[in-house]
């Protein structure tokens, strides 16, 4: 086990080391001119020269990738373009906006959905139940993230007026860690969250459906039916074994919400890591576009690494070598 | 075709399918005017944001475009992108997944790595930031994508094979002395081509979704017009909560056409796990 964890986490960090690379090499082989941002008019060569150093980006293409990665090993992310400052406290506070959409959204979408999901994996096959559960879920999981966004936004915040269109709070609201605490962020945080749970709900359905359908024919179903125990007890039973394929869906589903909850975050306006990825991408920023990309890359490691190690905790039949 | 017959969420699926690619293939005639062409009112003035008319059907943008003409066109970007980026996608899936399962071993082990690689790169923001440096245009949209999705299928496809190449007629193949290539085209990949089909069906979907979402952020390609990209335009200009008759088209032509993908998509599934079968 301890020989399993050592190996996988070390896979991890090869897997990590593989795909700051590739992010190096994309930027610096684009025949686009990163420091064209930077440069003004008729600045001087040495002035050029100086802040060519200042950012990595003198000697040969080794030289800045044994520069880059050293940075990066101590923890040396360089400073925005544009924000004109360190890299880590642009993006630090906006990965906390990040994870106060996704993990709650993803949490509610997954229980929601795999709920649902018993019911229809439940129902007589064939039956009205299961056809139209199918087929709704089917067509809602079709639905492009910004659609959801942009209906919602229509919906509650246009016609009804129920919920703020944009930002993350009113414009006098705190700016320190109290301001996650308030009425008014709870009810900025409200349509956004809704959006990614309902993006997330069909597939989790999906999933339950298909694991209570494999499972309800089982011979344990059998033998707990022959029991005499009631059918809430049996679903609980099959839904309990149907679990697995979720839960290993989960964490890298976490990581895909971080990473696509882009669109979200743009079309509610909402100050999270996508939207500023996309922002800094627009501007030119590119250590900031790095920086975030590497982040979320990080993220979504740690997020497959949890899922192996948790299956095997969960799933008795897993032997790990 | 059986499957169609059989299966009424199919037929559906390939009804709505068959549907855009008919608007698609004849959108220049069944559009009334060109996509960006540029709308007057009598008076001279621009005609922008004008409410659904006679003349206009969908009413008009704030530019002054017709809005079903840009809708009919929009079709073409996404069933394009969608139709060539899974075709790629499903050609280096099945190789990648085929020669992996199939020689195992040494193979196996460096493909899965590389694949392991591919499947940590988060998809949204690579795509973003690789087509930003690239340059939006149809091609490099449609480039990115293959680059992304062929991993998933990778996996797929490698498991597949794995159960295949232990079939006893595979080894009566080999032993009887035919080539791998003979073995892998005529007793492997004929027993996959339905999870090859199926994985092709779900790219499709996902090369829509992708470049909808780029077109949506502003990083489509500026010179054809597609969904994505009419609602980018709504958002950037304000009109996205006044003017539904521009932003509902596109909306709903995104998610009937993914939806009609996955609908097909499922048919297959529950066709190639005879564990989801009736019983």
């Amino acid at each position: 086990m301890r020989g399993y964890v050592l190996r996988r986490l070390f896979q991890s960090v090869l897997v990590v080391w593989a795909v700051t690379s590739i992010m190096f090499l994309m930027f610096r082989v684009m025949p686009t001119d990163p420091t064209a941002m930077l440069m003004d008019r008729g600045m001087t060569e040495a002035a050029r020269d100086k802040l060519l150093e200042d950012w990595g980006l003198t000697g040969s293409l080794w030289d800045q990738y044994v520069a880059y990665i050293g940075n990066l090993m101590r923890g040396d992310f360089g400073n925005s373009f544009f924000h004109r400052k360190p890299v880590w406290e642009v993006l630090g506070p906006l990965i906390v906006n990040t994870l106060w959409v996704a993990v709650p959204g993803l949490l509610l979408g997954a229980v929601l959905g795999s709920g649902l999901g018993v019911l229809v994996g439940w129902a007589p096959r064939g039956g009205k139940t299961e056809r139209i559960g199918i087929f709704l879920a089917t067509i809602i999981r079709g639905v492009p993230g910004f659609v959801i966004g942009i209906a919602l936004l229509a919906v509650f915040s246009s016609a009804l007026g129920w919920f703020p269109a944009f930002g993350m709070g009113s414009v006098d609201a705190d700016q320190g860690a109290s301001r996650y605490l308030t009425l008014d962020f709870l009810h900025h945080l409200a349509l956004p969250l809704i959006a990614v749970a309902i993006y997330f709900l069909p597939e989790n359905l999906l999933l339950m459906r298909s694991g209570v359908v494999e499972n309800r024919t089982e011979d344990y179903v059998e033998l707990v039916r022959a029991k005499g125990v009631s059918q809430s007890r049996v679903a609980w039973h099959t839904a309990r074994n149907s679990l697995l394929p979720l839960i290993t869906w989960l964490f890298p589903a976490l990581a895909e919400t971080i990473a696509g909850i882009v669109v979200v975050e743009i079309v509610f306006s909402w100050p999270g890591v996508g939207r500023e990825l996309v922002l800094a991408v627009t501007r030119q920023d590119y250590p900031l576009t790095q920086s975030a990309f590497f982040l979320l890359a990080v993220m979504i490691v740690l997020a497959n690494l949890a899922a192996d190690l948790i299956y095997g905790k969960l799933d008795p039949r897993v032997v790990y070598k | 075709m059986r499957l169609v017959m059989k299966d009424s969420f199919v037929a559906m699926g390939v009804a709505i399918l068959l549907f855009f690619i008919v608007i698609a293939t004849f959108a220049t005639v069944l559009a009334p005017y060109g996509p960006y062409e540029v709308m007057m009112t009598e008076a001279g003035r621009l005609d922008r944001l004008a409410r659904p008319s006679f003349e206009h059907p969908l009413g008009t943008t704030a530019y002054g475009n017709d809005v079903l003409s840009q809708f009919i066109h929009g079709s073409r970007v996404a069933l394009i992108v969608g139709l060539v980026a899974a075709v790629a996608v499903g050609f280096v899936s099945t190789v990648f997944g085929v020669v992996a399962g199939y020689f195992g071993g040494l193979v196996d082990d460096v493909l899965m790595r590389i694949t392991d690689v591919a499947l940590s790169i988060p998809t949204l923001p690579f795509a973003i930031v690789a087509v930003s440096l690239l340059g939006p245009s149809v091609q490099n949209i449609i480039l990115v994508i293959s680059i992304l999705f062929w991993r998933n299928g990778a996996r797929i496809i490698r498991s597949a094979v794995l159960t295949e190449r232990e079939r006893i007629y595979v080894k009566w193949a080999r032993a009887a002395g035919a080539s791998h290539f003979h073995v892998i085209l005529h007793h492997i990949l004929p027993n996959i081509v339905r999870v090859i089909f199926l994985w092709i069906t779900m790219s499709v979907a996902f090369a829509i979704l992708a470049e909808a979402s780029l077109s949506f952020l502003g990083l489509g390609d500026p010179t054809v017009i597609s969904w994505g990209q009419m609602l980018n335009t709504a958002f950037s200009s304000g009109s996205l909560r006044t003017a539904w008759w521009w932003v509902v088209p596109p909306c709903i032509a995104l998610t009937l056409l993914v939806s009609s993908l996955y609908l097909i998509g499922r048919g297959f599934e529950e066709q190639t796990n005879p564990r989801l079968r009736r019983y």
